[in-house]
């Protein structure tokens, strides 16, 4: 019976997979995606226009936002908004455009008895964008207060990765949130977004993924429409590298808040598809499994000594952590970073949480993953990544990313072939290669800044004291990590008010 | 996936007659054991996959004494401390070996446990899951320091301004019923955790009991070998839970309103509860109220068009119906852009409802809106996850599956006239409670 289930796991997988065809459309060189299960009664699309964050303009940063925004809840040439709104109730069924660094999917369901009432829509809005005022005005002013309430005040966990995104990124199209910048946003014009769209939403710069219970004939009938859209050429940009970080840098922003958040991090050069991205996802997933307790950051520093929520590590940029359990689509890049996520602590603690992570990160690198561990994990994951894409929707999302990533076949399926084939040498080869914890950096959302600066450039012991009882074991084991050595020049330290981001 | 996505076909086809009653698409099976514990089991054609979801029908609600707000989601972390079989460590490895995906959340009425993992390894996990349902064991070390983890989570949580609102809300909505307190916690009682280990060893007898818990397996099961894998592994359960002593709320009789300050910078919010009944489908003016929703602050209602889309004065407005076991409260929430605005707003809000309790809604519009929900629900039901996680809320209120099918068939049956007598009896100012938060 075992063997059994494990081959039918197998088989959708491979059955998903080899139905995915590469193909071009007519007169097209954008190429379509194709993922048939004639079983399924809604079709999926997803759209992948190669446009990002990364194509934001000097000066108009928040541009692409902005015309994501208004392909989603923004009216066409004919209709309001608020027209399309009502008149697609009876549909069930919506669309919408999902900005990414490096791609935006206009993405929508439907199910199969609505489907020839519902293309029209989804077709117009692509084709023939309203681009009013009302719309624009109704965009930009969410994204401006987004950056200048939400994210500097009301979500410390989101704040500490955009900052730490910013300085790995520096210098990078990367560096700025998907929002741009309050600047950028005030600077940007109606007929900016209307020239940006016709730049970048042109009919040699997508590829289509469609999914589901569809006929042959919407693949053509789509094309054929899709070649409507403004005539342009394929947005071939690459972003630029990001400078190597040297040393451990800290940047602290001050605010008054009871909990420390703090997230860190360094760029790595290694995208999924390669053996070896295979390897550190083993060492990464040990460490710090998403959401999971699995995670031996987890176990160290929430479940042995309960000093926050959760503590992760990534090696795959990974957006909208607080609320997803599962990596999300769509989301790829050309360059990516390791970075570990600690969960608000106590401000009395936070100085003793980076030591501990920090430490364990150390431990990692110079001692590499042990036998058992090994095992454990890829057996974890082997049977895991069998959760990530359960939906057609997120199968195609999946087979756009292989495109991006120019994987042969399927990422999900070489992933868990490759948790048959990795050795223990392999995971901790690639941990020495892409791992390290001389040269970071460090972003930490709190208060009283001042006092953590002289503490980490004293690297004085940060001692901590527990409400409630500790074994020997952990007692003993703090004592080590309150004079871990994290001593950080004082020139290497950044203190930042909220007021002074996302300028 | 073939027959799964068949019977949603199939359900499709019985909507547009719009004679079928049966709206859940999938078959259903019923395991009872003489010790009270139910069990649904929905096969699917979900090759290889099976969710788990173990839906504990008690949450904040039944934190009735005084000083232990929080404590139902405070247990809900203890439950993956294991048992003298399982210690936490061997569980968390166990599942870890498997690569479920497991987690669990707390609501007002219900503690959910649910995992996904390949079928092949459901008798290990019943095995697990029955163990700890039956057999936790958690010293009190161990107690005292997941508080830290939880009190992590409410500081978490706690930047947010609409968890500071909501908190007031229900605090000025409920003098006497446990929905007064928000499912996190007040703070004073999760600093107070720590102190807690006896009272949380009396919890888990009273609640964690198997009249008190459903359990639903979707996806690639077989029905005969999982019903005797549930008595095998459940039966030794032993009943007695005990009914907590939640005192009904009395009748609201003045309008209630209170000011807060969040400590930072945020657009002024607005919280309006109004109070409502307990989820009953055979109450035509509850379920109306789910449509008035929709008509009268979802995305395609006049307000919706006039404050967010026209005026571009809020940044959202939306309205929700009550879905509890006890009467609780139609909120409406809105966020504004200007501070000046607010009693605009409000006026605003207040012009809505009473333009409903006068005037009848458009009967195409009520009549689109009640099928795209339906719609909505169904299409979001295509694996074995989905499934299994819609069902909680339902299942929680009534213990029953069929409810869904009696929800949706009730829904389907509102009329203007019923919308109108609903908006009359809810929504009037004695029985309204008002939060503004304002930022620094």
């Amino acid at each position: 019976m075992k063997n059994l289930s494990v081959l039918f796991l197998l088989i959708i997988f491979l059955s998903v997979t080899t139905m995915i065809s590469a193909g071009n459309g007519p007169g097209n060189d954008s190429g379509v995606i194709k993922l048939k299960v004639d079983s399924d009664p809604t079709v999926s699309f997803r759209i992948w226009f190669k446009v990002g964050s990364q194509d934001d303009p000097k000066g108009k940063e928040g541009l692409a936002y902005i015309v994501s925004s208004l392909l989603s809840e923004g009216g066409t040439k004919t209709k309001t908004y608020s027209q399309i709104l009502e008149e697609m109730v009876p549909l069930a069924a919506s669309y919408s455009a999902n900005l990414a660094t490096e791609m935006t999917i206009y993405s929508g369901r439907v199910h199969k008895d609505n489907l020839k009432d519902y293309m029209p829509y989804f077709t117009e809005q692509i084709l023939n964008p309203g681009f009013r005022e009302e719309d624009f005005n109704r965009a930009v002013s969410d994204a401006i207060n987004y950056l200048s309430t939400t994210l500097r005040y009301s979500s410390d966990e989101e704040l500490g990765k955009a900052v730490l995104y910013n300085s790995v990124f520096a210098g990078t199209e990367y560096q700025n949130t998907l929002y741009g910048t309050i600047s950028g946003l005030k600077n940007i014009t109606l007929a900016d977004a209307e020239a940006f769209y016709k730049k970048y939403f042109n009919r040699n710069n997508f590829v289509l993924g469609i999914g589901g219970g569809f006929d042959e004939s919407l693949v053509n009938e789509l094309m054929a429409e899709l070649k409507k859209l403004p005539e342009g050429v394929e947005n071939t940009k690459k972003p630029g590298k990001p400078a190597p970080v040297e040393g451990l840098n800290v940047t602290i922003v001050e605010k008054n808040a009871n909990a420390t958040a703090i997230s860190m991090g360094f760029p790595i050069n290694l995208k999924r598809g390669k053996r070896e991205w295979y390897a550190l996802a083993i060492a990464n997933s040990w460490l710090g499994e998403h959401r999971n307790s699995s995670s031996h950051l987890y176990q160290v520093i929430r479940e042995e000594r309960g000093l926050n929520y959760g503590d992760y590590s990534y090696i795959e940029h990974f957006p909208n952590g607080g609320r997803l359990s599962m990596p999300p689509v769509n989301v790829a890049r050309n360059n990516q970073m390791f970075e570990i996520w600690i969960r608000p602590v106590p401000n009395e603690t936070r100085h003793f949480a980076l030591r501990a992570a920090l430490r364990e990160l150390t431990m990692l690198v110079d001692n590499g993953m042990s036998k058992e561990e090994f095992e454990l994990t890829k057996g974890f994951l082997k049977k895991y990544v069998l959760h990530y894409a359960p939906t057609v929707s997120a199968r195609l999302g999946y087979a756009i990313d292989d495109r991006f990533y120019g994987i042969n076949g399927s990422h999900l399926e070489k992933f868990r072939k490759m948790m048959d084939e990795i050795t223990l040498d392999e995971v901790n080869a690639a941990i020495k290669k892409h791992l390290q914890y001389k040269n970071m950096q460090i972003a930490i959302i709190t208060d009283n800044a001042q006092a953590l600066k002289d503490a980490l450039v004293n690297d004085s012991p940060s001692p901590i004291t527990y409400s409630t009882p500790k074994s020997e074991e952990i007692l003993k084991e703090d004592k080590i990590i309150e004079v871990f050595p994290v001593k950080i020049r004082p020139e290497k330290i950044r203190i930042f008010k909220t007021e002074e981001l996302f300028n | 996936m073939k027959s799964v996505l068949t019977a949603v076909l199939l359900f499709f086809l019985v909507v547009t007659n719009m004679n079928g009653q049966k709206v859940f698409p999938y078959e259903t099976h019923y395991v009872e054991l003489p010790n009270g514990f139910k069990s649904i089991l929905i096969p699917m054609d979900s090759p290889g996959l099976v969710s788990y979801y173990s839906v504990v029908r008690t949450g904040s609600r039944d934190e009735w004494e005084p000083g232990k707000s929080g404590f139902a989601h405070f247990f809900e972390h203890m439950m993956f401390r294991g048992t003298d079989r399982y210690p936490g460590r061997v569980y968390d490895s166990i599942i870890t070996s498997i690569g479920a995906d497991a987690n669990a959340y707390t609501d007002d009425d219900l503690t959910v446990y649910h995992l996904n993992f390949a079928s092949e390894d459901l008798e290990k996990v019943m095995d697990l899951e029955s163990d700890r349902f039956q057999y936790l064991n958690y010293s009190k070390e161990q107690f005292q320091t997941e508080s830290g983890a939880v009190y992590g989570e409410y500081r978490k949580g706690r930047t947010s301004p609409v968890s500071v609102a909501f908190e007031k809300l229900r605090e000025i909505a409920f003098t006497e019923h446990t929905y007064g307190h928000t499912t996190i916690g007040y703070e004073a009682d999760i600093k107070d955790m720590p102190n807690q280990f006896e009272y949380s060893k009396s919890f888990y007898k009273r609640y964690y009991r198997p009249e008190n818990v459903i359990l639903v397996i979707a996806g690639d099961l077989d029905v005969a070998k999982t019903t005797g894998m549930i008595k095998k592994y459940y039966s030794s359960w032993k009943p007695g839970y005990v009914m907590p002593e939640i005192k009904p709320e009395p009748e609201q009789k003045e309008f209630r309103k209170a000011e807060v300050e969040y400590d930072g910078k945020t657009l002024p919010l607005i919280l309006i509860g109004f109070k409502a009944d307990a989820f009953n489908v055979n109450d035509k003016d509850y379920m109306a109220s789910f449509a008035f929703a929709e008509l009268a602050f979802g995305e395609t209602s006049e307000l919706y068009k006039k404050l967010v889309l026209e005026e571009q004065k809020v940044q959202f407005v939306a309205g929700w119906p009550a879905m509890q076991r006890d009467p609780y409260l139609f909120t409406i929430y809105s966020m504004i852009k200007n501070p000046d605005d607010i009693d605009y707003v409000l006026s605003e809000i207040d012009k809505t409802i009473e333009k409903f309790s006068r005037e009848l809604p458009d009967a195409g519009k009520l009549a689109n809106l009640i099928k795209s929900s339906k719609y909505s629900f169904l299409m979001n039901l295509d694996t074995p996850e989905n499934v299994a996680s819609s069902l909680p809320p339902y299942i929680t209120l009534t213990g029953d599956i069929k409810v869904i099918d009696q929800f949706y068939n009730a829904l389907s049956k509102i009329t203007p006239e019923d919308i109108k007598n609903a908006v009359g009896k809810y929504f009037v100012k004695e029985k309204k409670n008002l939060v503004v938060l304002r930022g620094k």
